[in-house]
C-alpha cells in the first residue's frame, strides 16, 4: 500500500502535539529545549511531505533554513542554560522565574 | 521522550526520533535532507546538548507534578472535546481525492536543492549565513565568564592579596598586590614559607 500524504501529515502532528506536551509539562530546562527541537523536527516533516507531494523543492530548502536557525538556536540556547546554571545552580524552570536574581 | 524522568535518556530518545525522521525522508525521496537530517541534528545538535547535560551533571530525578492534579480533569474534558471535533472534521468534511505521487527522482537531489538555494533563494540563504554569524558572537558572548578583567591571570600558586591584609599602615588601601607564589605571598605576609614534604623539619 502507497504511503499517503495524509500519513505523514498525521505523524507530523503527533510529533508536534508530542512537542507541545513536553514544552507545557517538563520543568527541566534542557528537556524543553529538546522539545523544541522536536517541535522544529515536526514542521520539517511536513514541509517535506508536501514538497514530495507537490514535486516541488521549495520545501526541502525551508528545510534546509529552518536546520540553520535550529543549529543557531542551539548555540545560543545552550549558552543561556549554561549562564542560568552558573547563577542559579538549578535548572528547574520554576524556580528561575525571575529574570533578574 | 517526553515521559522520561533522566533527561539523559530523554536525549538518547529524541536521538533515535531524528534518525527515523531520516529514513522517512529517504522514503519521501529527499535524500540530501536525509543526510543533513542525520549529520546537523542527530550528530552536532545532540551531541551539544548531551554535552551540556554531562556539564551540568543534574543528576536529581524530575519529580512527578503535584501541582497539577486538579486540572487532570479539566484536562480530560478538554480532550474529549477536541476528540470530538476531529471526529466531527474526520466524518462529515468531503474528502478531496488524493492523487498518488509519483516516483519523483530529480526533486530532492543534491543539485536540484543547491540550485533552487543559489538563484531564486539567494537572499534567505545570505540571511541564514549573517544568522549564524550573531549565534557564534551571542553564544561566545554569553557563555564567557565576565567577572574577571580581561588581562587577569590565574596562575596556579600565585595569590592576589589585598594592601590592607599585608600592612595595618595601609588602612583601607585595597590595591591588589600580585605576588608569583604562594611562598613569596607568606613572606609578604611575615609568616614562614610553607616547607614542602616535610624537608627542613
Amino acid at each position: 500500500m502507497e504511503p499517503q500524504l495524509s500519513w505523514y501529515l498525521a505523524l507530523s502532528a503527533i510529533l508536534f502535539t508530542i512537542g507541545v506536551v513536553g514544552v507545557i509539562i517538563k520543568r527541566n530546562v534542557i528537556a524543553m529545549f529538546m522539545c523544541i527541537e522536536l517541535m522544529l523536527n515536526a514542521v520539517n516533516l511536513t514541509f517535506v511531505a508536501f514538497s514530495s507531494y507537490f514535486q516541488d523543492v521549495t520545501g526541502q530548502l525551508f528545510v534546509f533554513i529552518v536546520m540553520t536557525v535550529a543549529a543557531a538556536e542551539a548555540a545560543v540556547g545552550l549558552g543561556i542554560i549554561i549562564t542560568i546554571f552558573r547563577n542559579r545552580e538549578t535548572l528547574d524552570v520554576d524556580e528561575s522565574s525571575n529574570l533578574k536574581l | 521522550m517526553v515521559v522520561q524522568r533522566n533527561p539523559l535518556y530523554s536525549a538518547i530518545s529524541l536521538v533515535g526520533v531524528f534518525v527515523s525522521l531520516a529514513a522517512l525522508y529517504v522514503t519521501l525521496s529527499a535524500p540530501f535532507i536525509a543526510a543533513v537530517q542525520v549529520i546537523i541534528y542527530a550528530g552536532a545538535i545532540m551531541v551539544l546538548v548531551i554535552f551540556v547535560i554531562m556539564l551540568l551533571n543534574v543528576e536529581d530525578e524530575e519529580l512527578r507534578p503535584r501541582r497539577l492534579r486538579f486540572l487532570v480533569p479539566t484536562a480530560i474534558v478538554l480532550a474529549m472535546v477536541l476528540i470530538a471535533e476531529v471526529a466531527f472534521i474526520l466524518f462529515t468534511v468531503q474528502v478531496t481525492p488524493s492523487t498518488p505521487a509519483s516516483s519523483a527522482l530529480s526533486v530532492g537531489l543534491t543539485s536540484s536543492i543547491g540550485i533552487g538555494l543559489f538563484t531564486d533563494y539567494l537572499l534567505p540563504f545570505e540571511i541564514t549565513s549573517v544568522l549564524l554569524l550573531m549565534a557564534i558572537v551571542g553564544a561566545m558572548s554569553l557563555a564567557r565568564r565576565g567577572d574577571l578583567p580581561p588581562n587577569a591571570r590565574v596562575v596556579p600558586g600565585a595569590q592576589v592579596l589585598a594592601r590592607d591584609v599585608l600592612s595595618p599602615v595601609a588602612g583601607e588601601d585595597l590595591t591588589a598586590v600580585e605576588t608569583e607564589s604562594t611562598d613569596e605571598a607568606a613572606q609578604l605576609l611575615g609568616l614562614e614559607p610553607r616547607n614542602r614534604s616535610g624537608k627542613g623539619e
